[in-house]
């Protein structure tokens, strides 16, 4: 084990340097193709869960002496070349894939490769270590990654319903025993149970707990997460499943736009409260369409509602401590 | 009786949403949000419910064990008493809500001083202090509230305690809530398909080990076992489905004539992932979360996750009984944990 890089991270120090990843709320496109690069350090340590046990992780992260989990998100362009660097700072192999996209193939500790690759279908992707799967994409290597159709600003695929602001929703349930296995270099021998439940990294606290409000630990305020728009702010939601659990994603507020299911253009756009997320690495977009609340009476237009799963043992953390899973909220602006 | 007051959070500290306390393990409740404010454009109401609690209802299974259910009484007007959860009166699963697309609904939930609970109309979208969640509004308790909606949509949905809610609502408390169109029962939607027959089919599963848990488990910390949710019993609209208690059992079963059309309204009411078969008859979806599909689907089983409800039209064309089932699958394993079984029958 590299003590250097064997850090203890309080979810702080994550949210904020995911904070530095790439424009997230508004896209520009470029008329022009560009190549884009990004320098991923494979690290590992410790996060401390809402019930405060600490818990291993590795991640996809911007220097040697951070940890981030996930890794930062990434939006890019049809026709784009991407220049992934991943230096593996680790004993262990390791490797980046997007599926149908690219895979680097075995990175062996100490390690760095450049890989480049053109990106040619628009769409929501997720990255992942690929090998000793599902165990190091479930140990915290993973992120999101998009490809916007060229030249577009406001649409999902070509001719999709359009939007105004983007976010990624990355799920992930978390088994410690699993994790003290990889990290002691052991396949997990036992019947997974997830313990810990986040989006974007972050599991909620709810008003009067520690950290509550703090946009760095709190996925409830989190601006990754949390989703802030006034009527008519469409927000296209890349909805990934980092984890092993299927999950109902459920919102508050307004029904969902289902566009897509598994990287495939629904035939027909459902509206719908709740939307099947399919384990190891379902998928989804949909749009949030930030409609006034239609059963209101009198009628709004402003207020704060949740998004939670509705496959409700994920809003727990640790056995209990029910809110501080995976939701967040909603705002009305 | 099972009962446990709140330790933690009779003190100062709840008002105004304010925090639920700390996590000291030492019992109690936390990260609650006791209030019973006035409804915000409080205006007169077509139609009311009055709501009280039941934490005693017993629930009995083929295997002649009992289990202990929550749910919502529709005696809560009765303050003090049933709305205290004490006076029994309690269904699993709560009362059905039918309301008429438009019209002003006010949902008035009484709880005693014993527990903290609200009430949230799944699917429905109003203000966000009619909507039932605390940590966004408050929860109800020592008192009434009345959640004022009016729903825009025609469909199916369910409402559902949203306090503890991994608990609450895996302890029954909920209830099928179904809005008609202005043409009332018979049509599903305006512009709509219209239907003879209605059955109900709410699946949900039910782990006996949370079942002795105090309302506010796990809320300040503590290893109460609610990430795991190991079902032990499989029901249909509030019945054990494992047998043939579903079976014949109008309104869960149905029977329709030939050239008749049945409206099935399932609700995937528990947190693992269900698939619906249809025993050889092919449906057609014509709604789904209270929202009309653009076009109709045909279909001979259906994958649901938890919380959706699938609108199903079918016009069987030939006798015969025909067996619906629905498969709770692990949300990790994907294993077949239990199945529920209700008919159709043809004549």
């Amino acid at each position: 084990m590299d003590r250097r890089n064997f850090l203890k991270f309080s979810s702080a120090g994550i949210a904020s340097a995911l904070l530095g990843s790439t424009g997230l709320l508004s896209w520009a496109p470029r008329a022009e193709a560009a190549t884009i690069s990004k320098t991923f350090y494979i690290t590992e340590g410790f996060i401390t869960q809402p019930d405060g046990v600490d818990v291993y992780f590795r991640g996809f992260s911007p220097s040697t002496n951070n940890l981030t989990v996930p890794g930062a998100q990434m939006i890019v362009q049809e026709g784009d070349t991407v220049r992934i660097t991943i230096v593996n700072t680790l004993g262990t192999s390791h490797s980046f894939k997007i599926d149908g996209v690219v895979d680097s193939g075995r990175i062996y500790g100490g390690q760095t490769r450049t890989i480049e690759f053109q990106v040619n279908k628009a769409g929501t992707y997720m990255y992942y270590d690929a090998r000793n799967a599902p165990y190091n994409r479930l140990v915290g290597l993973h992120g999101g990654f998009a490809v916007m159709p060229k030249g577009s600003s406001d649409e999902v695929y070509a001719g999709s319903p359009n939007f105004v602001q983007q976010y990624f929703w990355l799920f992930h349930d978390i088994d410690p025993v699993w994790h003290n296995s990889i990290r002691n270099r052991r396949t997990p021998g036992t019947t997974y149970s997830p313990r810990y439940f986040t989006i974007n990294g972050l599991s909620g606290r709810p008003p009067g707990s520690a950290g509550s409000g703090d946009p760095a630990i709190d996925a409830m305020h989190d601006p990754l997460s949390a989703l802030h728009g006034h009527i008519g702010d469409r927000t296209l939601l890349r909805v990934l499943n980092a984890g092993q659990c299927q999950q109902s994603v459920h919102t508050h507020g307004n029904h969902m736009d289902w566009l897509t299911d598994n990287g495939q253009i629904r035939d027909e756009i459902w509206s719908k409260d709740c939307i099947y997320l399919e384990g190891n690495m379902g998928k989804f977009d949909a749009i949030f369409p930030f409609a006034p609340p239609p059963d209101a009476h009198p009628p709004v237009t402003t207020g704060v509602y949740p998004m939670h799963l509705h496959t409700e043992m994920s809003q727990t953390a640790g056995g209990g401590l029910y809110m501080f899973g995976s939701l967040t909220d909603i705002f009305f602006e | 009786m099972g009962m446990r007051r709140r330790t933690t959070t009779d003190g100062g500290g709840m008002d105004g949403g304010g925090g639920g306390g700390g996590m000291g393990g030492m019992g109690g409740s936390c990260y609650i949000y006791p209030a019973t404010p006035a409804t915000p454009g409080l205006t007169n109401a077509d139609v009311t419910f009055n709501l009280g609690i039941d934490m005693q209802i017993p629930l009995t299974m083929d295997d002649g064990n009992t289990i202990n259910m929550w749910g919502f009484t529709d005696n809560g007007g009765n303050m003090g008493m049933d709305g205290g959860g004490m006076g029994g009166g309690g269904t699993f699963p709560s009362p059905a809500m039918r309301v008429t697309q438009g019209d002003i609904i006010h949902t008035n939930l009484n709880v005693g001083m014993m527990w903290v609970h609200t009430i949230h109309h799944h699917g429905i979208e109003p203000e966000y202090r009619s909507d039932g969640v605390g940590h966004l509004s408050h929860d109800v308790a020592n008192g009434t509230y009345t959640y004022q909606w009016r729903p825009a949509h025609a469909g199916t949905y369910f409402y559902h305690c949203h306090t503890n809610t991994v608990l609450h609502a895996e302890m029954g408390m909920y209830g099928a809530l179904i809005v008609d169109p202005p043409e009332g029962p018979g049509t599903l939607f305006s512009g709509g398909p219209r239907y003879d027959v209605e059955a109900f089919w709410v699946v949900d599963e039910i782990d006996s080990s949370w079942h002795t848990l105090p309302w506010d488990a796990g809320t300040c910390g503590g290893d109460v076992g609610l990430n795991e949710l190991n079902p032990d019993y499989f029901v249909i609209t509030g019945v054990d489905g494992s047998g043939d208690s579903a079976m014949n059992t109008p309104p869960i079963s149905a029977t329709v004539q030939r050239g008749q059309k049945l409206l099935a309204r399932y609700i995937c009411a528990g947190y693992h992932p269900q698939k619906i078969r249809f025993g050889g008859l092919t449906g057609k979806i014509y709604a789904s979360d209270g929202r009309p599909l653009p076009k109709p689907v045909s279909v001979t089983e259906i994958r649901a996750c938890s919380a959706e409800r699938y609108d199903i039209i079918f016009e069987p064309t030939e006798r015969g009984t025909y067996l619906i089932e629905t498969d709770i699958i692990h949300w990790v394993t994907g294993d077949v944990l239990g199945t529920t079984r209700t008919s159709i029958t043809v004549v």
